[in-house]
């Protein structure tokens, strides 16, 4: 063997090791610093938006240093999986109120149930964190849906832009009205053909109306006529209705050929830099009757969580809590500009109740819901959206969507009862 | 050297070695640990309650609707596709034999789909199909009235399958243009010399000699189709009513959204079997022949 292949030789298993101790050092990581706790902390904000907040933390605790990480709405979930599934995960989380139940059930979540005790009536959107009577997150910030109004068309059609629709009857009939005022032009935004959001908007008056999944003892009360008649009244939306992807509802809406649609606060936000000259209004959702129902309308959440593999817990969770803090999750809101503190501070901040579209948003959380917290709620909603959609497809009657996607959800319910 | 018979690594495996490593990290373990995922209940957020299930995931497939779904709308999609980005993608490349102005910016027009991401090309085509875009403005220049292409079920799917033909046709016609730069000038001259059209010397000439190129192009185009999923996550995420939904697609819910992952694995070597056997018909039927047109 001449010196020189064995240096390649040498070479190429030397390439060969540093391959994978590459792959092996990705899941080592650093758990404590020298001096003191490092928490890890994964988040779906923009670092420019959570940087101020950690810094303000880490110079407080000078003793507890804080690594951040941005997910992606994409692949965040997944990345959450494999972290737990390889040992690695953070130490303090952001997860959405819909998934939050499914790490609750696995017993993966530090119990967070004190917490709740001493603030229980400081914060909305606790039930997305109950699981057989523990408290496994925190609230932190949330953002429920409202009815969008065009004024301008309000106005073209014969209706007062300065009562918007209160109830079922007058939601109907502006959406009718608007929508007579040509091709191209519609009264009301229903989704349709994707994921997350159809049943957001759909069951905000099945619970206005009385109904809801499950009713207090467990039951699945999905076909009951409360639901079912919340049902019809959507589907006689339908005929004045853009049926489209939420994207497509939000861009019709700013380009003034929607007249209505319930959607969420990002568009406050968005039609202020796209469309500054678009008149339109924020309004609660419509109940059913003067004299029946509510402003119901959907509400999802940021939830905090600590893992409970967690060796920082101490530090995690006073990390955790300094987040949830009504001056943090404000900073966070304003700069976010698309959510609101789950803080019920917030109510009472005039930076939260000046701006009249503002107000409304606030004022809705009031009146809003969370998803049952089930562990098979990803797979229950993908039910009700099919049960809407099969009913504005006009694939069946809305009686046999109803019962059918009950049925589902009490087959997902069931196979959760271990 | 004293011990001669000691195993020595040839020179090469040592080059070899770097991409094996990977090769073994990112394919051979997967392959295998999807294999045992299969017989087990796992999921991540609770490796401690890990069971063994036997078949059970593999039985589970029988009864179950969505897959049955799945199943049906990625046939259609690669009985769909796969036929005509090869008939397009010939037609083309027999294009490219004749004498046109600027053939090496046509080819690259050709190919440039196929340097941009999947992602990208379905981002473009869902503005595309939008009810206020480019496809519904061009009706309505021509009076037909807008459709909400990604929004209606019986659309929705052959309007991705539009979309994967647009995008994969350049690709294979290089790839058979280069095959056919190969088939000798003298064939054509002869089958010219005997008064054969256009048809004839494709009948004759082109098309037996393209044969193995055209296999490779129905296997590799088989297998990408069987596995058709960014499209569809980008554009419709399998809806409406499940219109759309292939069995990558659900095999991506299942695991990674229902944290069903053994069952998951299953649909995943449902795939590769699937595939495996049509590669394999789409090779056989292809196979190059002898004169006498035995397979050789």
């Amino acid at each position: 063997m001449t010196p020189r292949r064995g240096f390649l030789r040498y070479a190429c298993l030397a390439a060969s090791a540093a391959v994978l101790v590459a792959f092996a050092a990705c899941g080592d990581k650093e758990k404590t610093g020298d001096d003191g706790a490092v928490v890890h902390f994964w988040q779906f904000w923009d670092l420019a938006v959570i940087q101020p907040l950690v810094d303000e933390f880490e110079a407080q605790h000078p003793d507890i240093d804080i690594e951040v990480e941005q997910l992606t709405w994409a692949t965040g979930l997944e990345k959450i999986q494999a972290a737990l599934a390889s040992g690695t995960q953070p130490d303090v989380c952001e997860l959405g109120s819909t998934w939050l139940p499914r790490f609750s059930y696995e017993g993966v979540l530090e119990d967070v149930t004190p917490v709740y005790e001493a603030e229980r009536d400081s914060f909305l959107m606790w039930e997305s964190a109950l699981w057989k009577g523990r408290v496994y997150g925190l609230p932190w910030v949330q953002g429920s849906r409202a009815l969008f109004v065009n004024r301008s068309l309000f106005r073209r059609a014969g209706l007062d832009p300065d009562q918007p629709p209160q109830t079922w009857d007058e939601l109907l009939h502006a959406a009718e009205k608007i929508s007579q005022l040509g091709t191209g032009i519609y009264g009301f935004g229903q989704n349709i053909g994707e994921r997350y959001v159809l049943y957001k908007k759909f069951m905000a008056f099945a619970w206005g109306n009385g109904g809801d999944v499950f009713d207090e003892s467990g039951e699945v009360v999905l076909n009951s006529p409360a639901v079912l008649e919340a049902l019809e009244f959507y589907l006689k939306l339908a005929p004045y209705s853009l049926q489209e992807k939420q994207e497509v509802l939000d861009q019709y809406f700013k380009t003034g050929r929607l007249g209505m649609q319930v959607s969420g606060a990002w568009n406050l936000k968005n039609y202020k830099l796209e469309a500054p000259d678009l008149d339109y209004s924020v309004a609660l959702v419509p109940k059913p009757a003067p004299d029946h129902g509510a402003h119901a309308s959907f509400a999802g959440a940021e939830m905090l969580v600590v893992f409970k593999a967690s060796p920082q817990k101490e530090a995690a969770l006073q990390f955790a809590r300094f987040l949830q803090a009504y001056p943090q999750a404000k900073k966070l809101s304003l700069a976010a500009g698309s959510v609101f503190p789950a803080a019920l501070s917030a109510m009472h901040d005039p930076d939260f109740t000046t701006d009249p579209r503002v107000r409304v948003f606030v004022e809705q959380s009031l009146t809003s819901r969370t998803t049952p917290a089930h562990p098979g709620w990803i797979e229950m909603e993908e039910a009700i959206d099919r049960a809407v959609e099969e009913s504005l497809y006009g694939r069946r009657a809305p009686r046999w969507c109803l019962d059918e996607a009950a049925r589902e959800v009490q087959e997902i319910a069931a196979r959760f009862q271990r | 050297m004293t011990n001669r018979r000691r195993f020595v690594l040839p020179p090469v495996a040592w080059f070899l070695l770097p991409w094996a490593a990977v090769y073994a990290a990112f394919f051979v373990f997967p392959f295998v640990f999807s294999f045992v995922l299969a017989f087990l209940d796992y999921n991540p957020l609770n490796v401690a309650n890990t069971r063994f299930v036997g078949t059970a995931n593999f039985a589970r497939l029988f009864g179950d609707p969505a897959f049955g779904g799945a199943l049906r709308n990625t046939i259609l999609f690669v009985v769909g596709t796969v036929p005509v980005t090869t008939a397009l993608a010939l037609g083309v490349a027999g294009l490219m034999r004749g004498k046109i102005p600027l053939k090496g910016a046509f080819k690259a027009a050709l190919f440039l789909p196929s340097i941009l991401s999947v992602v990208v090309i379905a981002l473009l085509f869902k503005l595309f199909y939008a009810p206020g875009g480019a496809l519904n403005q061009a009706l309505a220049g021509f009076g037909v009235a807008g459709h909400g292409w990604l929004t209606d079920p019986r659309t929705a799917l052959p309007a991705i399958m539009a979309m994967d033909v647009w995008a994969a046709v350049g690709y294979y016609a290089i790839v058979l243009d280069a095959a056919r730069t190969s088939i000798p000038d003298s064939l054509y001259e002869a089958a010219e010399l005997e008064g054969a059209g256009a048809w004839a010397t494709f009948r004759h000439v082109t098309f037996p000699l393209l044969k193995p190129a055209i296999a490779f192009v129905l296997v590799i185009n088989t297998i990408r189709s069987f596995q058709v999923f960014v499209e569809v996550l980008v554009m419709t995420q399998g809806g409406p009513l499940g219109s759309t939904n292939t069995l990558v697609m659900y095999l991506y819910d299942t695991a990674f959204r229902r944290l069903d992952y053994g069952y998951a694995s299953v649909v995943a070597y449902a795939v590769f079997l699937l595939s495996g056997v049509f590669s394999i018909i789409a090779m056989r039927r292809l196979r190059p022949e002898t004169a006498e047109g035995r397979p050789i």
